[in-house]
């Protein structure tokens, strides 16, 4: 039974024990109608449901602004209902294009068809099933029941395809890559000369300078191979600026994404650690198989408060091999400074790709002279920070989160060589 | 079609409580009923909270309303039409929220069953009134009366028959 028929119910006994109470025949008369309509409902056959549930949600795994096709078949395999709303329970945080929600009736044998799109925010969601609810046309009667069907949608982060990051970490690994080694051997970048031994090839002797030191001198090459790249993704909670639905930390995954996915494709061992909850890393590895993982660490990655991460001074260093690179996607505290001078030292060769936190929460407010005194304080505070860094030998790449990250990344690496 | 039919029985009932208040001398709360009854009329164009909120609280007051004018002595018949169409404005209104758009068909099969019930109500109502001796109908009216509300049963009857086979 319903609430309204709960209501009904209520009122026709009232006025009936009124009539009683008080001995007036005109009350108990009034409670007739209220009292048909309680008595209806018990009248009209309980429809028993009987149902058939198919369907999925597909693709499994979207990516980015993709849309993934929610349809479900709902077969009636008992009796004809008169009133039937049915609908399919979306998990918060996705948006639905189309209608999983379908009311009707709905006869003996037939199949109603709910279809629908889903758009959404990196992230797995799990659909739980379909609820569904047959009712009289009167409202009266009620039954809802929950049909389990299970289904996961994975949104996946979606990556920039960027060029031209150059990189030179102090040690290389023995494969061939594109990253300069600092030895030489085979390569086609200039390295040095020395004097021929028997068996160097004839086309890389040096004629000038053989002319000028009247000896025999070869040319030698840098050899290019791959190198270990170890991404650090900040996912420090104080760090993250959230502001009208956008998230300066969503951003960043999709940077890091970019990032190791142009590491890969360079023929490198990328690893991959989220800093914030607690240290979720990804162990190094190569080629496909790799960014896959890689993005299925990125896909779950939240930001979260631990005491012990608050600062990257707990770095866990040993994940990476020693004077190998290391690429920050952090947006940068001012205590971030010391611990990646500390790194520098080691040996490690820094990247620190920076979205801009200032920039992207600046875009949000009004434009009056108070954001603009704030923004003045916070630029100060925030170059401070970088020139520091800058002077330790750390590269900075400041990215302003509203233009693409290839063209931060192009300005960053305009003209330099190593 | 429906929601005409609740606004029309919304604003019959504002009418009907305004009269019947306003004769038993509460011309204050027979203008603030009809106010209750004039905004249950447009609900569906008030905020969702107060719009859901409006037909429970109008079918408890109009029923109070109706058995305040029995025991103030107004016309027993004239409370229970009251009751009726309070009824008649708070099924249709659970009706359009429930399914606001339904098709055509469902919306005259809704209103067959709504008037069938609504009209075996009034019947019986004004059946039991009679009984008591509130009411001397004339013969050819009771004759039909009954007529009516025996053929209306049957029909009920036997459309509840067809559906269990």
């Amino acid at each position: 039974m319903t609430r309204s028929w709960s209501l009904v119910a209520g009122l026709s006994l009232v006025l009936f024990l009124m009539g009683l109470f008080l001995k007036n025949g005109a009350l108990l008369a009034l409670a007739l109608p209220y009292l048909l309509f309680t008595l209806v409902s018990f009248w009209r056959p309980r429809p028993e449901t009987r149902w058939r549930l198919e369907g999925n949600v597909e693709p499994g795994q979207i990516q980015g602004d993709q849309p993934g096709q929610g349809t479900l078949f709902l077969t009636n395999e008992g009796k004809a209902l008169e009133d039937v709303s049915m609908t399919d329970e979306i998990p918060p945080g996705l948006k639905v294009e189309g209608n999983p929600h379908q009311h009707g009736g709905f006869g003996a044998g037939q199949t109603q068809t709910l279809s629908y799109k889903v758009t959404g925010v990196r992230g797995r969601y799990e659909f739980p099933g379909l609820r569904v609810r047959v009712s009289d046309l009167l409202g009266l009667y009620g039954k809802e029941e929950f049909l389990p069907w299970p289904r996961t949608l994975t949104v996946l982060p979606k990556g920039e395809r960027v060029k031209k990051i150059k990189i030179s970490p102090r040690r290389t690994r023995v494969y061939t890559g594109v990253i300069r080694s600092r030895e030489s051997g085979p390569g086609v970048e200039f390295f040095g000369t020395r004097a021929y031994v028997p068996g160097d090839p004839l086309r890389h002797l040096n004629w000038k300078a053989g002319a000028r030191w009247d000896l025999l001198i070869t040319n030698l090459f840098e050899q290019e191979r791959a190198a270990d790249v170890g991404i650090i993704l900040d996912a420090r909670k104080r760090t993250e600026v959230r502001a009208n639905g956008e998230s300066l930390f969503e951003r960043s995954v999709r940077a890091a994404l970019s990032l190791a996915d142009y590491f890969l494709d360079e023929g490198n061992r990328v690893g991959l650690l989220i800093y914030g909850r607690f240290l979720e890393w990804t162990f190094p590895g190569y080629g496909k198989r790799q960014s896959a993982k890689i993005l299925a660490a990125l896909t779950q990655a939240e930001p979260g408060d631990h005491p012990v991460f608050q600062e990257f001074k707990r770095l866990p260093t040993r994940l990476f091999p020693p004077q190998s690179q290391l690429v920050f996607v952090s947006p940068l505290l001012q205590e971030d400074v010391h611990p990646l001078r500390y790194l520098r030292a080691m040996g490690y060769r820094v990247l620190v790709l920076s979205p801009d936190p200032i920039a992207f929460e600046k875009r949000l407010l009004p434009e009056d002279e108070i954001t603009a005194v704030a923004e003045r304080m916070l630029r100060f505070e925030r170059q401070a920070i970088l020139a520091r860094l800058l002077r330790a030998g750390v590269r900075m790449v400041e990215w302003d989160p509203s233009e693409p990250l290839r063209v931060s990344l192009e300005r960053s690496f305009k003209g330099t060589k190593r | 079609m429906i929601l005409w039919v609740k606004r029309v029985s919304a604003v019959a009932n504002g009418t009907l409580l305004l009269t019947l208040l306003f004769f038993q001398g509460h011309p204050k709360v027979a203008l603030l009923a009809a106010a209750l009854n004039l905004g249950w009329a447009i609900n569906e164009r008030m905020p969702s909270s107060l719009g859901k909120f409006l037909p429970s609280t109008g079918l408890v007051v109009n029923t109070g309303l109706s058995a305040y004018g029995i025991l103030a002595g107004a016309p027993a018949g004239y409370a229970v039409l009251v009751a009726v169409v309070s009824l008649v404005s708070w099924n249709t209104s659970l009706f359009l929220e429930r399914w606001p758009d339904a098709p055509r068909a469902v919306q005259y099969l809704y209103l067959r069953r709504l008037g069938g019930l609504v009209a075996l109500g009034m019947g019986a109502g004004l059946s039991a009134l009679a009984l008591q001796g509130s009411y001397s109908l004339p013969f050819p009216l009771a004759l039909s009366a009954v007529v009516i509300s025996g053929l209306l049963w049957l029909r009920l009857i036997s459309g509840a028959i067809e559906k269990e086979r």
